[in-house]
């Protein structure tokens, strides 16, 4: 029998006004699955993320995690998701544990116990006892998966984790991504094609919205019939269109 | 802890690590307080009674109060530019934990401001000879309460409604006019004429007259039940207002 999946869309529309911020959507995630939603800017990921994590309303068509609607259900749906937004979200008066325990007790866990689990699981250690906003931009991105994970998720939501950050702490950020892979099923958004092609089981390829090619690297080489993922995303945004030389 | 508690631990937290909060909310009430005593000191005793000790006491803490109601709208429209609020959105966190979780730090903060006030109006009452009763400064602190409510209410609104510069401007014409129409730097009721109608169309002029018949413990019906009555019913319809605004803002963000 097979599993129910981590998340289902089907039909997924969002729309402002007149401009189609994500069309028609249908895709299913299975669970302990990495995937990547590729994309250059504005074509839907960080829309399609929202509305997955109950923080924008679909226009049209459904979405549903673990079986659950973000709209019919969305109270459901927000106790067994995590979200890392692509700005990176922490209390900046506040340090590390203090953060980490916040976010714990807003998912009613002891906030104590959850966040010495966390700082050791992450490496925080070292920077446990300082406020947010002296922290760099690696360490920041870090404790806002920290915060994202705290509440034990069943999925996780990173949008743009690595974005801004430079090689060292990107690779940083990568191994803790691998190491969370484990634990739980994993929606990654990005615009750097090694990232994708690094970590991800599967990925989903959105331009202008739609959703136009979907799988494992190997099934996209072979559907574009070019190696590497920057030669499929080219090759791809090519035939739709969005790309000319 | 219930997220409420735990909303509201950390805006203290975030609130207490911020400077503004010691210069907005504790600092200037207390420089104005020195000033204006130095002021009373220095003009003719006869007529002008509204910055000796027993009135300006109770002014300036409505004063410092719309300056919780300035702090209040900064961490609101501040903490919704950030993306911190967003991913609070995406918890199982109702809006009403918001509202609440803003308006109880805000509360303990009008709280140490009050007592803080009256602790030095009560120094300066010694040191001018015209020792403040205790008891009457008791009463006023929980007198207190209802205009801390309405004007943290206030402030919740504009925080909501407004982004992190102009919320600021818009709080500092509250600001004018409580202070100028509800007779902290004057007598309003020795205005009448059109003055004392705009004054009393206007909910400072009644938490300044609460606030100060407390301290004097001048409990009469008109005097002090009166002027407390009308703002209770302010703060409770504006709290419902702060918690629809936020409420219905809170749902255009998440579009």
């Amino acid at each position: 029998m097979k599993n129910q999946p981590a998340f289902k869309t089907t039909n997924l529309t969002k729309k402002y006004k007149e401009k189609v911020a994500v069309d028609q959507l249908n895709l299913e995630v299975e669970e302990g699955e990495l995937f990547a939603l590729l994309g250059v800017n504005g074509a839907g990921k960080t829309t399609t993320i929202r509305m997955l994590t109950c923080l924008s309303t679909p226009t049209s068509g459904e979405a549903e995690i673990f079986g659950h609607s973000v709209t019919g259900d969305p109270d459901v749906v927000k106790a067994m998701v995590g979200v890392s937004p692509q700005d990176t979200a922490v209390a900046d008066n506040l340090t590390v544990v203090e953060n980490l325990r916040f976010m714990a007790e807003i998912y009613g866990k002891d906030g104590r116990e959850s966040a010495d689990r966390i700082i050791e699981d992450f490496g925080l250690t070292e920077v446990r006892d300082k406020k947010a906003r002296t922290l760099s931009g690696g360490w920041k991105r870090r404790l806002s998966i920290a915060m994202a994970i705290i509440g034990d998720p069943r999925i996780l939501f990173l949008d743009e984790p690595t974005l801004g950050l430079d090689v060292l702490a990107r690779r940083e950020l990568w191994s803790v991504i691998r190491k969370l892979r484990k634990r739980m099923t994993i929606i990654l958004t990005t615009h750097y094609m090694e990232e994708a092609e690094e970590l991800a089981d599967r990925i989903g390829i959105m331009m202008n919205g739609r959703l136009v090619r979907l799988g494992t690297m190997p099934e996209l080489e072979a559907d574009t019939g070019v190696k590497g993922l920057e030669q499929v995303f080219v090759t791809v945004a090519e035939k739709e269109g969005v790309y000319h030389v | 802890m219930s997220r409420v508690g735990t909303f509201t631990r950390r805006n203290l937290l975030e609130m207490s690590r911020d400077a503004l909060s010691y210069i907005f909310c504790i600092a200037f009430p207390l420089v104005m307080l020195v000033i204006m005593t130095i002021v009373n000191q220095s003009i003719p005793k006869e007529g002008v009674t509204i910055f000796q000790i027993d009135n300006l006491a109770g002014g300036i803490t409505i004063f410092g109060l719309t300056f919780v109601m300035l702090f209040t709208a900064i961490t609101v429209a501040k903490d919704r530019a950030g993306a911190f609020l967003t991913r609070l959105y995406a918890t199982p966190m109702k809006s009403g934990d918001f509202t609440k979780g803003y308006i109880l730090p805000m509360l303990i903060i009008a709280g140490v401001q009050a007592v803080i006030s009256f602790a030095a109006s009560f120094v300066v009452s010694l040191i001018t000879g015209s020792t403040l009763n205790v008891l009457g400064l008791l009463l006023a602190i929980v007198t207190l309460i209802p205009p801390a409510v309405m004007l943290i209410a206030i402030g919740l609104i504009f925080g909501t409604l407004f982004n992190e510069k102009s919320a600021p401007g818009i709080c500092s014409i509250i600001i004018s006019l409580g202070s100028f129409l509800g007779g902290i730097w004057f007598d309003a009721e020795q205005t009448g004429g059109v003055m004392l109608t705009i004054c009393k169309c206007l909910p400072f002029f009644y938490c300044t007259k609460a606030v100060r018949s407390a301290i004097k413990l001048d409990i009469t019906w008109d005097t002090y039940f009166l002027p407390l009555i009308i703002v209770t019913v302010i703060a409770v319809v504006l709290v419902l207002l702060a918690s629809v605004a936020f409420r219905r803002k809170m749902k255009a963000d998440l579009g």
